[in-house]
Parts: structure tokens; C-alpha cells; sequence
């Protein structure tokens, strides 16, 4: 390149300074969007697998009746196993001071000087807990809102209440975000689980893999081994985890997240194209003649071409250098969130060098493309057409029949009239602009109808479960039992006896196809699920079996009509599938009529309640717990969980917040390239009509007037963009929200439409508009008179 | 309609007191206009003539108050125009200067009527339901009123100019400077241009247009600039 040409591509772009700044700063922000996705997913896969693998975490777990020192010892000797430790988790419930008891899933540990499976990562205070102590997985004192030194009551499945106390926080890289799922995890030793009443045994074997760890047929060929081993020494094996090899539980949703957002900072980035479009055409506009000079001396159209498309290389080369350090702290906060989320810590933010060179790339090569078609079509301009003077060159506004139409719009006020139909005058350039900030409006939209919609559809799931309070009880009890004690219980209104067991489709089943069998009353009054497909349970039902869209859409041949074998158990169960109930972010669950649990010979009893209240409201909701937990415990009935409808309301939400979330930054982002968008092509308009704000000022408008036509012309640009937002902001966001919630919950919405979106965004989109056009409306009315009159 | 101030034939209106006027370029100073003195009267049709370069434009863009002098006094109609501030220029000229440009400068998305209307809109002369016919008149009596509710670039060249001049008159103003408004036209058309003008002074307007052309029909005076000085 010669220092001429380089100059030339150079100066001209100084030349366009506070244009070429804002194009600069729009491409950035698309490369920033890109480039700290790009960067947070680089952290995070590395960060999760190293963090998840460097606990240890088992290659399967194995739920048997009791462990014995000696089997694990032997186990220890056996072919194929690595490591093996005995470990025992039960439900129960805790509570802080006056505050609300909450469910537990206590944790024993033999050793924790030596843990070698699943290990833990002590935070603060004491580790190891001592006899009487409890550690609490650090997400999860905000939960039951207590301090590292206070004494909690904890209550266990046998119905025994003690005090420990909290001794300290560990971090738990296995479990999910204690916040989200709602319940506390503790961690105690076998001498505290026997202060608890509890037997102090351990019933779960933890097993690490000798050889390739990440095959899963290895895994379950060992883990068959180790059933036969245990069930040859007489023990019995109630049930096998196999979790995915090496992947942490929430590893596909982050990636599948992570991916998402990728997806919109690229078309952020590409959205900040439309700038550099807008920037290039008017840029070769300006410069016909001289194209047609450059031509006339010998310069091809190639040459030429080449000049410009190098200033939309130097465009994206200063965006990237601007973008690289806002990428990198934004995939920062957004790896640090997501970190917090998925409850694992990072220990390196370190960025691969294969970010900065695939957002360098895409930084450099989306401008140029962006760029191509203008330049190319501004150079192939013939050189007398170039040279003729700009008045016989350009026809001007009212050649075509869309300009008289606009000109048969009248009004009393020309500025008015003035600053409408100027906004029409680069039609290509309007489209652009209006298209780039009504994709932020359709964002924004989709973001408050995602929201409204996601609240629609919980609604919706918890209006179908009648009950206001959910029990879940440590084992089978006779349902007289249970009757007598709710009898007692001031403020309840109504109950039902459910039966909750679990079963896969999988003989001998004992994986993560399990899903929830409820047992209930064929007329239950608690609850009225939502029946997409045939029809639900009818009294005179046994075999009867209505699948919820999860379990219908997790596991093949769920249709009604169909049979399907369960195994139940020891047990082999065939069902004729009835229906398909809708449940929304819900896990997998069939629901079978009690009756069938009667034949079976468990008639009459009930391990789940389900209660109605006398006073549903939240702040009542302690005191009718507190009350039920009394009865039942007067009757020896013990619950082991219980959850009111607004615990489940809880966790939704915090689910869901990620999703606003990312709906919100996304259309701040596409917002802030918008309003860049529509400040450079006012700033434009502006430029190219210097001669004409000269005139107005020459027959009198005073500098306020024309600083007036021009930002009420930003506003006009603001508000079609609005309007076209909203016209598009129904079908989208409806899509985008299925999208989101299709691919994160497989479930869609219940879908509406907020009014208060649209209002919010024609509001925003006119203040972007008279904002983005105030300084070059104020450069325009500043402008001296003469050498506006004199601008070419 | 008539002036409110008209001045009496022959009393001056506008008054030049050595006027210099320089560009600073990046080439160095440049003198656009030396110590130029000139006392125009009301109803009077000047021609400004000199060639490319002499200071026409500079002497219209000052007496219009589009200009500042660098140095000496500009008086239009009793108006310090080189003391006033620049927000009180733009409705002072909207009332008292009408100006006519080379390339006739029509607002390209307004019609011609609203063209003629946007200075009284500025200038709050009229009622708003007078504008209309006010310029529907103008119009006519520049022989275009067919024209009314086109847009300018369907208009000839001849007819835009026309177009421009009436609304150079849409408030009625005292003084009318029109700088090369025929020097895009062809010579018929420019002749009709210039009959306007003329028409315009006979009824008590001061005309001043700068041209190349030295022989002009029907002016009053002609005042000849040579390198930005005056030489009669």
C-alpha cells in the first residue's frame, strides 16, 4: 500500500471523525457483545470441568440397605475400582431461630480428613465439624438465613429435633445453587447423625472408576460388578446413580446458554454492519467526484474499491482494539454470575488466545462485508457522470411516486412537514436504521412479554395444584393416622392421601430415566392438570396412567392409547397411558389412580399430603406448618418435607431470572448499536443537508427552529422504529420465548402480549431518537449561515 | 400588502461605512471585500457586477446579514445588522431581507406552495389560514400559481427560480438580494427572471442582484466590484 493510498484512507476518515467514532464505538460494542460470550464460554467449560473434576466428583452411586466397613474394604480390592467410600444422605428439615423451618438434605460424612470421592472445599469456620456441629454448603445459609456460629434446629426423618450448630460453610461443586433448588445442605459425622436419634450408619457407596472415567459403558460395566459383588455378600442395591462421566449437572444448560448469548452478540455485531453501511454510502456519496477524479488519472474500479473497503478494515481493526478490554471484563462478570449460579468457583478468568483470534476475525471481516455492496456500487459510477455537477448528478427528492405521495401528506405546520418527510429522503439508509433499533425495541418487547409470559405459565401450572401446602412424609403410614392428626389442626380446610414412589422404564431400572409415579385419587380435588392429549384419570381407573408432556417428550411411547411396562420396584407394571397432562418446567412424573395401590395391598395408607388451608396467605403459611408438624407428630406421623405453593413460586423465579436477564442486556446492547445507528445517520442527514439549513436560516428560522426540524426528525425516525418494533414484537418475541424455553426447560409458554412494553418502547425509542439527534441538530443550528450556504 | 416602514424613493435604506471583510484560509488572509462605502435607496435596482472571486456575493451575504464584517458598519433599514446578535439576525432577515439564490435552494421535500410558506411560518407575519392564499398570490403573480402543490424537482429550472422568488417576498420585505439568480438558467427564461426582479422595485422594493452579466436591462445603478473594492 502507498503512503498516498494510506493517507487517503486515513484522512478521510479523520475527516469524518465524530462519525467514524460513532461507528467505531457501535462495532465495538457488537465485538464486546461477541467477543465476552465468546470469552465467558472459553472460562467456563474450562472452569466447570476443572473445578467439577478436581472434586472427584463418583462415577456412580450406589443406594444399599447398610454399609459395613468390611465391604467397602473389599469393594476397595476389587477389580476396576479406584477409589470406594461410604457416605449417607437423608431428607429432613431445618430452621434458624424464629424463622421458617426449611428442608434439608443432610450429608454424612465418616472422614472428612479423608475424603477422596465428591470432596468438599471448606470456606469458613471450622472444618471438620465437630460432634454437634454442622457445616452448611455456602449458598445455602441465605437460604436458611443463619450466621456460621448460631445454633439451628434441626428436625430428622424419624421426627427427632435438635440443636446444632453451624460451624462452618464448604463448597459442595456437585450440588445445585442451594437458592434455586430451596433447600439447605449440611454436612455432619456419623456421631452427630447418632446425636440426631438416627442409626449412625452409612447406606450409600460412592464409587471412582479404575481405568477410562469418562466412558460411560466402563462406568456401568463396573458398577454391574459392584451390584453382584455387593448382592453376593447378601447386601441389596435399592438403586444406582450413573451421572454423565466428567460433566457437571448443569453442564448442557450452561453450554446451551453460552451458546445463545453467542449467537446474539454475533448478531449484535452484525447489526453494528448497518453503521458502517450507512457511514461507506454516504462517505462514497460525498466523495462521486472524487471517485471520478481518481478514475480519470488511471485508478480502477478495484483500486478504488480497495481505498474504501480498507476504511471499513480500519473501522473493525479500532473497534476491536476498543471492544477487546470491554469483552474481556464483560465475560468476567458474566463467567463470575454463571459461576455463582451453577455454584463453582473459577480459579483462572484467563482468556484462550483462540477468543481474541475469532473475534479479531470477526471483527475485521463483518465491516468489509458490510461494506462491500455500497463501495462497490459508489465506485462503479461512470467518470462524466462523476464529474458533472452535483445538482445535474443527483435528481433529488420527488422524482419518484413514493416522494409525491408523501408530498400529498398535509399539515399546518411546514417545520413539521419538513422534518417528516426529510426523514424519508435516504430511504435505504431510514430502513437500515429503523430495522437496527426496532431489533433492540423487539428485544426489549420480548424481554418484558418473555417475563409476563413465564409468569402466565406458572400461574397457570400452580393454579392446576390445588393444595396450598405439600407434605412429604418419611414412610408409608396408615392414613387413619394421618386423618386424626389433620383433624387437630387448627386452619385446615381440605386434604388428600397421596402415594409418591419412583419408577423407570427399565427393568431392574436405576438410572436417570427414573422419574415420580404419583398415586392419587382419581377424583383428587388438589389437582386439575392441564390435558393436551386424551383424557384424565376417571374413578373405576387402575391401570390407567396420564404422563406429564416432560415424561411424554423425555421417554418414547408415552402416547395415550399406548402400553407401557414400568418397573416399580422389584416389580414389572403395565399401564395403559390415557393422557397427556401439560406441566411446565416440571420434572418428569406419571400420575396413577390410587386404586392401583389399593390392589396392591397398600390401600388405606399414604406417604404425601396434600392440604388446602383455611388462610392461604404467605405470612401464614410458618404458623400452619408449625401447627401441622405438631399434630403429626402428636399422632407419630413424621413429615419430612414440607413446601407451601409460594416455596415452589420461589424457585421458579430464581430460575428464571437468567432469562430476563439475558433478554435485558441483550436489548441494552442492541439499544446502545441502535442509538448509535440513528445518532450516525442523523449526524449524516445533518451533513448533507448543511446547504439547505442554510437556506432556512437564510429566510428566517432562527438557530432554536432548526435545531427543532432536525431533532423532531430523530424523534419521527425514533418513533416508526418503535412502531415497527411493535408490529414485530408479537410474532417474535412469542418465537424467541419458545425458543429460549423450549431449548432451556423443553416446555413452552403460555404466551402474552404486555401493552406496557409497547408503551415503555415507543417512549424509549422517541427519547433515543430526539437524544441521538441533539448534538448534530445543534451543530446544525450553530452552523454560520455563509459557509452553510457555500457546503457542497 | 405594503411595507409598514416604507421609506420614501430615493431615502437611503441601506448603508455601507468602509467595510472590509477577510477569510482566513488555510492559504493565509484573504481580502474579500476593502473599505467599501455604498448608500443604496428604497425602490432602487442594483446590480452587483465583477468577476468570479470579487466580492459580489460577500457584499449580498452582509447587507443580508448572513455575514459578519470584519471591520466598518452595515445599516439596512435602520438595523445595525453587524451589532445584532445572532439569534435576532435570522427574524430580522425573515421579515426585512428576501434572498434569492443562484440555485434557486427550494426545500426538495416541501411543495412549492408550503416553499413559499415556510418563511411566514418562521416569521409569524400572517394568521396561519392567510398563508395559504398569500402564497397561492405570489405564486401567481410570478405566473407559476398552476405549480402550487408540486414538488420542486418537478419543476423546470425557470420555474423553481420563480418559485424562489416568491418566496423571497413571502413577508414583504424592504430589500430583496438575489445573488446570480439567473446564472443557471438560459437566456429567455433569465430575461423572465429578471423582469420579475425589475417589477418588484417598481413597487418600492430595493432590489440588489450580483451577476457577471455587465449590460443588464432596467436597473437603477450598478455597482462594480473589482478585487473587493468598489471602483463605482
Amino acid at each position: 500500500m502507498t503512503t498516498a493510498y494510506r493517507r487517503k484512507i486515513l484522512r478521510d476518515l479523520w475527516r469524518e471523525r465524530t462519525r467514524t467514532a460513532l461507528v467505531v464505538l457501535a462495532i465495538a460494542l457488537g465485538i464486546a457483545a461477541f467477543s465476552g460470550v465468546l470469552s465467558a464460554y472459553a472460562i467456563l467449560t474450562r472452569e466447570l470441568n476443572r473445578g467439577y473434576l478436581a472434586t472427584n466428583p463418583a462415577s456412580a452411586t450406589l443406594f444399599v440397605d447398610r454399609l459395613d466397613d468390611a465391604l467397602v474394604r473389599a469393594l476397595a480390592e476389587q477389580p476396576g475400582i479406584g477409589e470406594v467410600e461410604g457416605r449417607r444422605s437423608l431428607r429432613g428439615r431445618i430452621k434458624a431461630g424464629p424463622g421458617e423451618w426449611r428442608n434439608l438434605q443432610l450429608f454424612v460424612v465418616r472422614d472428612y480428613a479423608d475424603v477422596r470421592i465428591s470432596r468438599l472445599t471448606p470456606q469458613r469456620g471450622a472444618w471438620p465439624p465437630a460432634t454437634g456441629e454442622m457445616l452448611v454448603e455456602r449458598d445455602a445459609l441465605q437460604v436458611v438465613n443463619a450466621r456460621i456460629g448460631q445454633e439451628v434446629k434441626v428436625r430428622t426423618p424419624g421426627g427427632v429435633e435438635r440443636t446444632l450448630r453451624v460451624s462452618g460453610t464448604v463448597a459442595d461443586v456437585g450440588q445445585a445453587q442451594a437458592r434455586m433448588e430451596q433447600v439447605v445442605y449440611g454436612y455432619v459425622t456419623l456421631a452427630t447423625l447418632a446425636e440426631l436419634g438416627e442409626e449412625p450408619y452409612l447406606d450409600q457407596l460412592k464409587l471412582l472408576v479404575a481405568g477410562d472415567r469418562m466412558d460411560e459403558a466402563h462406568v456401568r460395566g463396573v458398577v454391574e460388578d459392584v451390584r453382584r459383588f455387593v448382592e453376593a455378600r447378601g447386601g441389596s442395591v435399592r438403586r444406582v446413580d450413573v451421572p454423565k462421566p466428567g460433566q457437571h449437572p448443569h453442564a448442557d444448560l450452561m453450554g446451551l446458554l453460552l451458546l445463545l448469548m453467542a449467537s446474539f452478540g454475533f448478531f449484535a455485531l452484525a447489526l453494528s454492519g448497518v453503521l458502517v453501511v450507512n457511514l461507506l454510502t454516504a462517505l462514497v456519496a460525498s466523495q462521486v467526484r472524487q471517485i471520478g477524479v481518481m478514475k480519470a488519472i488511471g485508478g480502477s474500479d478495484g483500486r478504488i474499491a480497495g481505498l474504501y473497503l480498507a476504511q471499513a478494515l480500519v473501522l473493525g481493526g479500532a473497534a476491536f482494539v476498543v471492544a477487546v478490554p470491554a469483552g474481556l471484563w464483560g465475560g468476567r462478570v458474566l463467567s463470575h454470575y454463571l459461576s455463582v449460579f451453577l455454584n463453582f468457583d473459577i480459579a483462572s478468568f484467563a482468556v484462550p488466545a483462540w477468543v481474541f483470534v475469532l473475534s479479531a476475525l470477526v471483527g475485521l471481516v463483518v465491516p468489509v462485508l458490510a461494506a462491500a455492496r455500497p463501495v462497490l456500487r459508489g465506485v462503479a459510477v461512470c467518470v462524466r457522470e462523476a464529474l458533472a455537477d452535483n445538482e445535474v448528478r443527483s435528481p433529488g427528492f420527488g422524482v419518484s411516486a413514493f416522494d409525491r405521495a408523501l408530498a400529498g401528506v398535509r399539515g399546518s405546520s411546514r417545520p413539521l412537514l419538513l422534518s417528516v418527510r426529510n426523514s424519508f429522503r435516504r430511504r435505504t439508509r431510514l430502513v437500515l436504521t429503523i430495522a437496527t433499533l426496532a431489533t433492540a425495541g423487539v428485544f426489549f418487547m420480548s424481554a418484558l412479554n418473555v417475563q409476563t409470559s413465564l409468569v402466565r405459565t406458572i400461574d397457570r401450572l400452580l393454579a392446576a395444584r390445588k393444595s396450598d401446602l405439600s407434605v412429604t412424609l418419611a414412610q408409608m403410614v396408615p392414613l387413619a393416622q394421618v386423618e386424626r392428626a389433620i383433624r387437630r389442626t387448627q386452619g385446615v380446610k381440605g386434604y388428600e392421601g397421596w402415594i409418591v414412589t419412583e419408577a423407570s422404564p427399565h427393568a431392574g431400572g436405576a438410572d436417570r430415566d427414573r422419574f415420580t409415579v404419583v398415586g392419587l385419587p382419581a377424583d383428587s380435588r388438589m389437582l386439575a392438570p392441564e390435558i393436551v392429549k386424551g383424557r384424565w384419570l376417571r374413578p373405576g381407573d387402575t391401570r390407567a396412567l396420564v404422563a406429564n408432556d416432560r415424561l411424554a417428550s423425555r421417554l418414547a411411547g408415552f402416547e395415550p392409547g399406548a402400553e407401557v411396562t414400568l418397573a416399580m420396584g422389584p416389580a414389572q407394571v403395565s399401564w395403559q397411558v390415557v393422557g397427556i397432562a401439560r406441566e411446565p418446567f416440571s420434572p418428569s412424573v406419571a400420575y396413577v389412580p390410587l386404586a392401583f395401590f389399593e390392589s396392591q395391598g397398600h390401600g388405606g395408607t399414604t406417604n404425601s399430603l396434600r392440604l388446602t388451608l383455611d388462610d392461604a396467605a404467605a405470612a401464614a403459611m410458618p404458623a400452619a406448618k408449625e401447627r401441622l408438624d405438631a399434630s403429626l407428630d402428636a399422632f407419630g406421623v413424621r413429615a419430612l418435607t414440607s413446601s407451601s405453593r409460594y416455596d415452589g413460586r420461589r424457585g421458579f423465579d430464581e430460575h428464571l431470572l437468567m432469562i430476563y436477564v439475558f433478554l435485558l442486556v441483550m436489548s441494552l446492547v442492541l439499544g446502545a448499536v441502535g442509538g448509535l445507528g440513528l445518532m450516525t445517520t442523523m449526524s449524516l442527514n445533518v451533513l448533507e443537508r448543511r446547504r439547505e439549513m442554510g437556506v432556512l436560516r437564510a429566510i428566517g428560522a432562527s438557530p432554536f427552529l432548526v435545531w427543532r426540524i432536525v431533532v423532531v426528525e430523530g424523534a419521527a425516525i425514533g418513533l416508526m422504529s418503535g412502531l415497527l418494533a411493535t408490529l414485530l414484537a408479537w410474532p417474535l418475541s412469542r418465537g424467541l420465548g419458545d425458543l429460549l424455553v423450549t431449548l432451556m426447560f423443553r416446555t413452552r409458554l403460555d404466551f402474552v402480549f404486555e401493552p406496557l412494553g409497547v408503551l415503555s418502547w415507543l417512549a424509549i425509542s422517541i427519547t433515543l431518537g430526539v437524544v441521538a439527534s441533539f448534538v448534530p441538530a445543534w451543530h446544525a443550528s450553530r452552523h454560520p449561515v455563509r459557509e452553510a450556504l457555500a457546503h457542497e | 400588502m405594503s411595507h409598514p416602514q416604507a421609506a420614501s424613493p430615493g431615502e437611503s435604506l441601506i448603508s455601507l461605512r468602509k467595510v472590509s471583510k477577510s477569510y482566513t484560509t488555510p492559504a493565509g488572509t484573504w481580502p474579500a471585500l476593502r473599505e467599501v462605502d455604498l448608500e443604496l435607496a428604497a425602490g432602487e435596482l442594483v446590480a452587483v457586477t465583477g468577476r468570479s472571486g470579487s466580492g459580489k456575493s460577500t457584499l449580498l451575504n452582509l447587507i443580508a446579514g448572513i455575514d459578519r464584517p470584519s471591520s466598518g458598519d452595515v445599516v439596512v433599514a435602520g438595523a445595525r445588522v453587524h451589532e445584532m446578535p445572532e439569534r435576532a439576525l435570522s427574524p430580522w432577515r425573515g421579515r426585512t431581507v428576501g434572498v434569492v439564490f443562484q440555485f434557486f435552494q427550494l426545500l426538495p421535500t416541501l411543495t412549492v406552495a408550503e416553499n413559499v410558506m415556510l418563511p411566514m411560518d418562521f416569521c409569524d407575519v400572517l394568521a396561519a389560514r392567510e398563508r395559504r392564499p398569500r402564497a397561492l398570490e405570489l405564486l401567481a403573480r410570478v405566473g407559476i400559481a398552476d405549480q402550487a402543490d408540486k414538488l420542486p424537482a418537478q419543476l423546470s429550472g425557470g420555474q423553481q427560480q420563480r418559485a424562489a422568488i416568491a418566496r423571497a417576498l413571502a413577508n414583504d420585505p424592504r430589500i430583496v438580494v438575489a445573488d446570480e439568480p439567473t446564472g443557471n438558467l438560459d437566456s429567455e427564461t433569465a430575461a423572465v427572471v429578471m423582469d420579475l426582479l425589475c417589477s418588484l422595485s417598481d413597487r418600492g422594493t430595493t432590489v440588489i442582484v450580483a451577476t457577471h452579466e455587465r449590460e443588464l436591462a432596467g436597473i437603477d445603478r450598478r455597482v462594480e466590484l473589482v478585487d473587493g473594492a468598489a471602483i463605482r
